[in-house]
């Protein structure tokens, strides 16, 4: 039995063979060697080298990984697409499914807490961007300079990026504490206001600003390393030819290194945004979107919205609006991906 | 790219210039460095040490917060203490001074292995997957190969809770929620978008030559691929190999919606840690320095790659 | 400004066929899209911000279909 399997499918082959021979005389996807061997040896190596060009074979490779996606990002999206429409809650997997049409998305998006949440992380992202690509770029200027042991430094400033944001915004609630906190103590020193007389995660007016300097922290490295590349990007002559023709520093900055510098410095911005946007596992270990909700940035408000008074349609509407959002970036970010690979 | 720096070349800076610079850099990373060292160092306080006002930089080093942190203890009589032998370790004895024995052991330990089995187990599905793709991504004409990857990647930007909510549900039908299972096939998801981008960049920059001759040579395109390519990919595979391990280690926002018992990782266990009234800072900060310590190891290791690994392989210096 | 080329020796696409143009427009709309959906003034331009985000979303992945 397998062995006329085998024979069949050995017949299938050489079946396919022999038509992508007759295809190659006229197409000439391949290499000129690989063409002229092709000609001139024997069916099975031809095949093979013509292969390069194989639809099946190119399936066979991608398909797990794509399989992979729609399983567990697709399908998933696609439940979260048709959930939003109803009113379905799944504390109450058994109650009646009703569709509700539009509902969800104009109750979201005439709520006022959650267009109070997409202030909030208005002002995150965009403080969080200022403050990063201001000192991010500020510091890959600094060290194109070039002095000694510049990589070494260089690598130090990165670690920050690379912990985990839940870990790290547990870790600062500690350095944040009033009374014990080091955070605290250090701002004293360097100010002389004393130490527990002012609550970073406690106070309405503070905790804002809390989140937004252990993002910097954090982050500010990502966007020293994307700016260092688009400063080592801007070939030496440009320079000298600015040198020649007694073009000032502050011109040349202005000029030749900001310009050249800037679609990296767009690159690191939409991520940086992207990542911010939907920003949970820091703020969360912080300050969990309080006190009250004056840092509930999108993310926290979604997952209360889900996973606390389970309205699982109304969430996956927010979902599907974030979503939105997010892809949409996401296209100018692969646009801007492909503008820097050009370099 | 060919320039060569001389002393009096145009674009050398000069060297005022450059003392200025290592010095502004220098600080920064100074001061970038002090909430982490402010964690390794309250690691080693006793607890009163670790909330005291003002905080101490010098203190006596103990291993307390590591006790804390592997064990449970409670709270007996100095009477009961002092009928029992003579300690058996170190941490026995700590634990004693307190008026404290030992229990047993604490979460943490099997928290930390999930993150292991986890991590490990999502990134070699990932980067298996991700080089197969890659591979036929570089090597063959798909058809929309654009749209594939914008596609591939684009699932890598979803926000992680607009994704939790239908796979909350999915791995509720399928009983998966809190299993290892479930998060490593989650992870692998997230991280293989990330390893197909990363890795075609690698793959390319392999001449397609090498695998055109062993073919002359009568090896099949399967033996091609595993004799010729995959050797030459090893930097890159292992490269993006640290970067899924990296992911899949630091995640949080999945693992506290979908695990809760049997399969939560370290990240939402670590914040949970308390002592007698109160967060046990200490144990806190002893669970972060083991949890963070391999990452430093990583970065290090991956200081060259890093730059391609966070623009998902389009900026290769 | 040089006298330009009088006939252009292939026949220019109009500007809305071009992925160029196009793609700066739907660029711009999503942009928009993220200030209504951000501004803290006026309740219906958050309301409306999704259709815009979707517009210029699908508008992007249509235009960048077209050739340059």
């Amino acid at each position: 039995m397998t062995a006329r399997i085998r024979k069949r499918t050995g017949q299938f082959f050489r079946m396919r063979r022999f038509k992508t021979q007759v295809k190659s005389v006229t197409h000439t996807s391949s290499t000129i060697l690989g063409e002229a061997v092709a000609r001139a040896t024997p069916v099975p190596i031809a095949s093979r080298i013509r292969g390069l060009s194989d639809r099946s074979m190119a399936w066979l490779f991608i398909t797990p990984a794509i399989a992979l996606l729609l399983a567990v990002n697709i399908f998933p999206l696609i439940w979260a697409i048709y959930l939003s429409f109803t009113n379905f809650r799944a504390n109450r997997p058994n109650a009646a499914l009703e569709n509700v049409g539009l509902s969800n998305y104009s109750r979201v998006l005439n709520d006022p807490n959650i267009w109070q949440a997409m202030q909030t992380t208005a002002h995150f992202v965009f403080w969080t961007i200022l403050l990063q690509t201001l000192i991010g770029f500020s510091l890959a200027y600094l060290i194109d300079r070039k002095f000694r042991g510049h990589a070494f430094w260089t690598t130090i400033i990165l670690v920050p990026m690379m912990l985990s944001p839940a870990v790290v915004g547990n870790f600062w609630r500690f350095l944040y504490q009033p009374q014990i906190g080091l955070f605290n103590h250090i701002v004293s020193f360097l100010t002389g206001i004393p130490p527990s007389s002012f609550e970073m995660l406690g106070s309405v007016r503070l905790s804002p600003w809390a989140i937004i300097i252990v993002d910097t922290w954090m982050w500010t490295p990502y966007v020293m390393l994307i700016c260092l590349a688009g400063l080592r990007s801007i070939p030496d002559y440009i320079y000298e030819a600015a040198e020649v023709d007694r073009a000032s520093l502050w011109r040349q900055f202005w000029s030749i290194t900001l310009p050249m510098a800037l679609p990296f410095i767009m690159l690191a911005v939409l991520f940086r945004g992207i990542e911010n946007f939907k920003m949970f596992d820091m703020v969360t270990l912080l300050t969990g979107g309080g006190p009250g909700s004056t840092t509930e940035v999108a993310s926290i408000t979604l997952k209360r919205e889900a996973f606390e008074s389970w309205r699982t349609g109304r969430a996956s509407a927010f979902a599907i609006i974030l979503f939105v959002a997010v892809f949409g970036l996401a296209n100018i970010y692969v646009k801007a991906l492909n503008k820097v690979k050009q370099r | 790219m060919s320039s060569i720096n001389t002393a009096h070349s145009v674009v050398e800076p000069s060297r005022t210039s450059k003392r200025i610079a290592a010095t502004i850099v220098i600080a920064y990373a100074v001061i970038t460095m002090i909430p982490l060292a402010w964690i390794v160092l309250t690691s080693f306080k006793s607890p009163p040490d670790s909330i005291s006002y003002p905080p101490k930089i010098v203190f006596q080093p103990t291993l307390e917060g590591y006790c804390n942190l592997f064990t449970t203890r409670t709270r007996q009589t100095s009477d009961y203490i002092a009928s029992l032998g003579a300690p058996t370790s170190t941490c026995d004895e700590i634990t004693r001074s307190r008026n404290m024995v030992i229990a047993g052991p604490s979460n943490y330990w099997p928290r930390f292995q999930n993150s292991l089995v986890i991590a490990f187990g999502s990134t070699f599905l990932a980067v298996s997957l991700g080089t197969l793709a890659a591979y036929g991504f570089s090597r063959f004409k798909v058809p929309l190969a654009e749209d594939l990857l914008f596609f591939i990647l684009s699932t890598r930007m979803m926000p992680p809770i607009a994704v939790a909510i239908p796979i909350y549900l999915m791995y509720r039908q399928l009983g998966l929620s809190d299993t290892a299972l479930g998060m490593i096939l989650l992870y692998t998801a997230v991280n293989v978008s990330l390893a197909v981008w990363l890795l075609k960049g690698f793959i390319d920059e392999i001449p397609r030559e090498y695998e055109e001759a062993a073919m002359i040579d009568g090896y099949t395109r399967m033996q091609a691929f595993f004799k010729v390519v995959l050797p030459q990919a090893t930097t890159g595979i292992a490269a993006t190999a640290i970067f899924c391990l990296i992911f899949a280690w630091n995640e949080y926002a999945f693992a506290v919606l979908l695990t809760s018992g049997a399969a939560q990782t370290a990240p939402p266990f670590i914040p949970t840690i308390i002592g007698e009234g109160g967060q046990d800072w200490p144990a806190v900060a002893a669970g972060t320095t083991i949890f963070v310590v391999p990452i430093l190891v990583f970065t290090i290791l991956l200081r060259k790659q890093l730059l391609r690994g966070i623009t998902f392989g389009a900026v290769r210096k | 400004m040089t006298a330009q080329p009088p006939v252009p020796s292939k026949q220019k696409r109009p500007f809305f066929l071009r992925r160029g143009p196009m793609e700066n427009i739907a660029t711009g709309l999503i942009g928009l899209g993220f200030l209504m959906l951000f501004q803290p003034f006026l309740l219906i331009f958050y309301t409306w911000s999704l259709v815009t985000l979707l517009a210029g979303t699908l508008m992007f992945i249509i235009v960048s279909k077209f050739p340059e």
